[in-house]
């Protein structure tokens, strides 16, 4: 099984908006939004991507 | 915080669930309304454009405490920038009032609490509560404490990025091509036209919009919708926005003040919104007009419809997902149909290139069109580029 590539979403406030793009989109419901606090799960995660596509200022990354 | 007993639970205190909350109150029902956030309507994430139209049939009294303009129309500008102007009565369910959301947020709010409802700040639901394969409330979390709110009808109106409405098992996933993701900039030094709200389409904005809907004084709101399957790059959206305002003096003369980002859905009406002890509701149950991305109008009519059902199955004591189908053929009588061929409209829209934009916004400048139809537009189209109607034949 290849590791998982590592996935970092930006919400110290430098670049997150906390508009809550992602976490409407993730298709497994594995984002949270809360007020200014972004996070998600780790375990649930796949990697799929489609948070870093629908981030509308590129605050998520993966590596 | 010990647990807590109602009739009625709405879990968001935006539009929807404050006008669901308030007509559940009225009609009867002991109603607590839940909000995590610390204050409603803030932060603000909205274009702020609204019809008016439905407002006296849901009672919603217009004031100048939440409306800043009341524009005439709408302008839809071409790729080239031929320019169409609609009559607000026409223009679709973002022209009407351009409005401070926060301020509206609140007085729904108000409306709500003076109907007698149980308002609770910085209240999150954590998980639903089920029992025997209904559904029974939540557990809550506010202040660090937990605590259950037990009610045999609760209500999702938690918005775009609605959780409740997964955990009860309703098919709210949207794939990339159902969603526009959009950032916007109010600004103030700006020269828009008061009279109008503004969208510029094709390639500027692929697979949404430009807006400018005015706020009066020099001030509006200047952003961007984009189809996030046509995406590539991170911040794309951004980019967009940042080189449409720089291509435009009006605009790139302006200074911002602040800034807002959301999702729009943009998809299809949902299949099913109720289920035993549950109603979804709002932008949580993808309610937006998927064509001009509008979705309070709609969030609120079928929030009154949910409140009114909500209250007479407590009444019945029948919570069941049958009982229920009173709201999900009351909102679908209502906006089903529109939201439908809106859908289709759009789905047509995102396809086509900018000349073809070009040439239907030109066919129809000069034409008086009795009302704006989908129907009637390809007949004024057709008039001056029947090769462009071909494209449209499923329409005609």
């Amino acid at each position: 099984m290849p590791s998982k590539k590592t996935l970092h979403i930006e919400s110290s406030g430098q670049i997150c908006i906390y508009c809550g793009a992602c976490v409407g989109i993730c298709p497994l419901n594995c984002i949270y939004l809360d007020e200014t606090r972004i996070t998600f799960d780790e375990k649930v995660c796949t990697r799929c991507e489609i948070c870093v596509r629908a981030c509308p200022v590129g605050a998520i990354e993966i590596g | 915080m010990q647990n807590l007993k109602t009739d009625v639970l709405v879990i968001g205190a935006g539009p929807a669930g404050s006008m669901t909350a308030k007509w559940a109150a009225m009609s009867g029902a002991k109603t607590v309304m839940i909000e995590k956030r610390q204050e409603i309507g803030s932060p603000v994430r909205c274009g702020e454009g609204m019809s008016k139209a439905w407002l006296p049939d849901v009672g919603i009294k217009p004031s100048s405490r939440w409306i800043n303009v009341e524009v005439e129309g709408a302008r839809i500008f071409s790729p080239a920038e031929k320019v169409l102007e609609i009559n607000e009565k026409h223009a679709g369910n973002e022209v009407g009032y351009v409005v401070e959301r926060d301020a509206f947020d609140k007085q729904l709010a108000i409306d709500a609490a003076n109907a007698g409802v149980e308002v609770m700040l910085k209240t999150s639901a954590i998980s639903l509560l089920r029992d025997d394969g209904h559904i029974v409330g939540v557990t809550a979390k506010q202040f660090g404490q937990t605590f259950e709110i037990r009610a045999p009808i609760t209500i999702g109106a938690d918005g775009f990025e609605s959780q409740v409405g997964r955990w009860a098992g309703l098919p709210t996933n949207l794939a990339l091509r159902d969603m526009d993701s959009c950032i916007q900039y109010r600004m103030t030094n700006v020269d828009s036209d008061t009279r109008y709200c503004d969208f510029y389409l094709g390639k500027v904005a692929p697979g949404g919009y430009v807006w400018i809907f005015p706020k009066g004084d020099g001030l509006a709101n200047v952003g961007i919708g984009v189809q996030v399957s046509k995406l590539r790059n991170p911040a794309d959206v951004k980019m967009y926005l940042d080189k449409w305002i720089a291509e435009h003096p009006a605009y790139s003369k302006g200074k911002k003040i602040d800034m807002v980002g959301g999702g729009v859905s943009i998809s299809a009406p949902m299949k099913e919104t109720v289920t035993n002890g549950f109603m979804l509701v709002g932008d949580a149950a993808r309610m937006i007009d998927p064509l001009t991305g509008g979705g309070i109008a709609n969030g609120c009519i079928a929030g009154k419809i949910a409140g009114e059902v909500a209250a007479k199955a407590v009444t019945a004591n029948d919570t069941s997902k049958q009982f229920l189908q009173a709201y999900e053929k009351g909102w679908r009588a209502k906006i089903e149909d529109k939201l439908y061929r809106n859908w289709l409209a759009k789905e047509k829209l995102c396809t086509l290139p900018d000349e073809t934009f070009d040439k239907i916004i030109d066919a129809l400048q000069g034409v008086k069109l009795e009302k704006l139809t989908v129907l009637n537009i390809l007949k004024a189209v057709h008039d001056k580029y029947p090769e462009v109607t071909k494209e449209f034949e499923a329409f005609l």
